[in-house]
């Protein structure tokens, strides 16, 4: 059994076209690897190279340097795709096929027999939320939410063991997003590998345990959620300040500001923190909160990609 | 084996159901379905004793002398029609369903299947083949049936004729696919298509020609397109000759040809396997 899912090392791929004469290094000597059973973010502004990477995983582009692996095994051996269920990015679905249809031939493409496509179709669009009505519309005729979720079903028809999606929720409403999140936390629980490629830091941040930051083609920093936005500072929440008492405080901490009647105080360490909070209640102030914070995903992002 | 039996057949059977859902494959169908009503309905044949009593087409009596002529003449007519107008309205047909393939956003999905590129292309090309040679046999069967029941004479040759209406699609099927891999364009393709089928009857005629041009090079140069390009209109003979009951004098055309349709197709592969989308 293979320690990860997905493994690559120095993958690069560079664009190169003749008339103009331009090249442009969409994926960077990047290395990466992803254990089997985990969620992992790929998080990084449009351009980054996000769908380009994928691209190489699937062999739908070819490295210009580097490899890459799934489950050990190179990703340009057909057989290397087998466990991989993939939902592209501005995906155009063949409009002429009914939602029924489309899973039963990528289906086959996977190599699966005609009864046991006809046992898992209806199951699965039931699953991502298709109704009755659905399975038997022509996808010509679906809106961009119901495209994405008959192409999340598609992507889940031979029982992958691997999961790559590019930009799962573009297009979803909010009701629409939870209910895919379920079938993502259904399908993580039975151990499926879960790569997704995203924008949105939210998304990333609600799914992923374990996220790589790329910008212009390079890896930008990568590791587990926890330790990438853990502490950076604590918290102070009081009311009842004097206004003598308020400036001292201010003085002491790193930011302060005032909301709902409320004085909020940041202190860069525990010791600085602690003496506030003496203070402040030995002042005849009430503590509303107290706590260590963590930095969000976004600042984490922010700085990477800002700075 | 089974594993690679699979895909293949769901590929053909997509590109049946992509073909369904355009109309211009139901208008080929329609024509040749009109074309076979009006052999049953309008043209009674009565025969007499293997010599032909009258002919009458619109109710109007046609002066006629052997039967067996008029079938021929009749059979070559509709494989010409077949062969030429068939052929076009296959290559338009095609180029868009071939470019189609290669859309954006539908190829990345179909080579994330554990399906070798060389099998994805070929499984479309076989499958648009069918579907046109569905059509072309659907109506060379049928009218060489309704021919056999009203006259009694059953020749082989017109039948044998279609196969190679068939071949000379997949040719020019082989030359649509290329093309779409290079540059995924339906219109380039259509191009690139009638510009073989209106060079190669004037290259047919390279004696004319060679007679006009006065450099020895430019000679060459004709003799070489002549032999490397497909010969659609030496086969148009060939089929003539075949439905008439006619010697062929010579099957070059035919290999040389098919050998086009190979290096071709085998291009379109090997491209194929090496793009980046
Ligand atoms: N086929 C291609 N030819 C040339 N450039 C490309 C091609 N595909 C992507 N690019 C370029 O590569 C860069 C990365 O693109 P992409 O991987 O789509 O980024 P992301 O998915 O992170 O938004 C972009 O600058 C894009 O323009
Ligand atoms: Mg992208």
């Amino acid at each position: 059994m293979p320690a990860y899912a997905i493994e690559t090392e120095n993958l690069t791929k560079v664009f190169r076209s003749r008339w103009p004469r331009r090249e442009l290094t969409a994926v960077d000597n990047i290395s990466i690897r992803v254990p089997v059973g985990s969620t992992y973010g790929l998080l990084g502004p449009n351009g980054a190279g996000k769908t380009t990477f994928v691209k190489m995983l699937l062999s739908a582009a070819h490295p210009t340097a580097g490899r890459a692996m799934v489950f050990d095994r190179d990703s340009r051996e057909p057989a290397a795709r087998a466990p991989i269920g993939y939902l592209p990015e501005n995906h155009r679905f063949p409009t002429y096929l009914t939602g029924w249809d489309m899973l039963d031939f990528y289906g086959a493409l996977s190599g699966m027999g005609a009864a046991e496509r006809k046992r898992r179709i209806p199951d699965l669009l039931t699953q991502v939320g298709l109704d009755e009505r659905a399975h038997q519309l022509r996808l010509g005729k679906y809106s961009k939410g119901m495209l994405q979720r008959v192409g999340l079903a598609q992507a889940l028809m031979h029982a992958p063991k691997l999961l790559v999606l590019d930009e799962p929720s573009d297009g979803v409403d909010p009701v629409g997003r939870r209910q895919i999140r379920d079938v993502l936390h259904a399908l993580e629980q039975k151990g499926v590998t879960i790569f997704l490629n995203s924008h949105l830091l939210a998304e990333v941040e609600l799914f992923c345990r374990e996220v790589a930051i790329i910008q212009k083609g390079k890896l930008a920093l990568s590791g587990t959620v926890l330790e990438l936005t853990s502490g950076s500072g604590y918290r102070l929440e009081i009311s009842g300040a004097t206004e003598q008492m308020e400036t001292e405080l201010r003085s002491r901490a790193r930011s302060a500001g005032a909301a709902n009647g409320m004085l909020q105080l940041l202190f860069g360490t525990r010791e600085e923190a602690n003496q506030a909070l003496d203070l402040a209640r030995a002042n005849g102030c009430e503590v509303e909160t107290f706590g260590r914070t963590r930095s969000t995903l976004e600042e984490v992002f922010m700085k990477t990609v800002e700075g | 084996m089974n594993s690679q039996l699979i895909p293949v057949l769901a590929l053909i059977k997509d590109t049946f159901r992509e073909a369904f859902a355009r109309r211009i494959f139901w208008g080929f169908a329609g024509c040749c379905t009109a074309l076979l009503a009006f052999l049953v309905f309008i043209m009674r044949i009565d025969v007499v004793a293997g010599a032909l009593a009258t002919i009458t087409i619109f109710g109007r009596a046609m002066p006629t002398t052997d039967v067996q002529g008029l079938v021929h003449q009749t059979q070559s007519v509709i494989a010409m029609a077949l062969y030429f107008f068939g052929m076009i309205i296959s290559v338009f047909a095609s180029a868009g369903l071939v470019a189609a393939v290669f859309e954006p956003g539908r190829i990345e999905l179909l080579l994330s299947k554990p399906v070798s590129r060389s099998l994805i292309l070929l499984g479309r090309y076989l499958g648009n083949l069918l579907v046109v040679a569905a059509n072309i046999l659907y109506l060379t069967i049928g009218s060489w049936i309704i021919f056999g029941i009203k006259t009694g004479l059953w020749g082989g040759g017109y039948l044998l004729s279609s196969l190679f209406t068939i071949f000379v699609f997949g040719v020019l099927l082989a030359v649509i696919v290329l093309v779409g891999v290079l540059w995924e364009s339906a219109a380039v393709a259509i191009m690139v298509t009638f510009g073989i089928m209106i060079v190669t009857p004037i290259l047919q005629q390279r004696a004319t020609i060679e007679r006009l041009l006065s450099a020895e090079w430019s000679r060459n140069v004709v003799t070489v397109l002549y032999y490397v390009l497909p010969k659609t209109s030496d086969i148009g003979v060939i089929i003539r000759h075949l439905i008439l009951n006619e010697a062929v004098d010579s099957w070059m055309p035919v290999w040389s040809t098919a050998l086009f349709g190979i290096v071709v197709l085998a291009a379109g592969i090997l491209h194929f396997r090496r793009r980046t989308f």
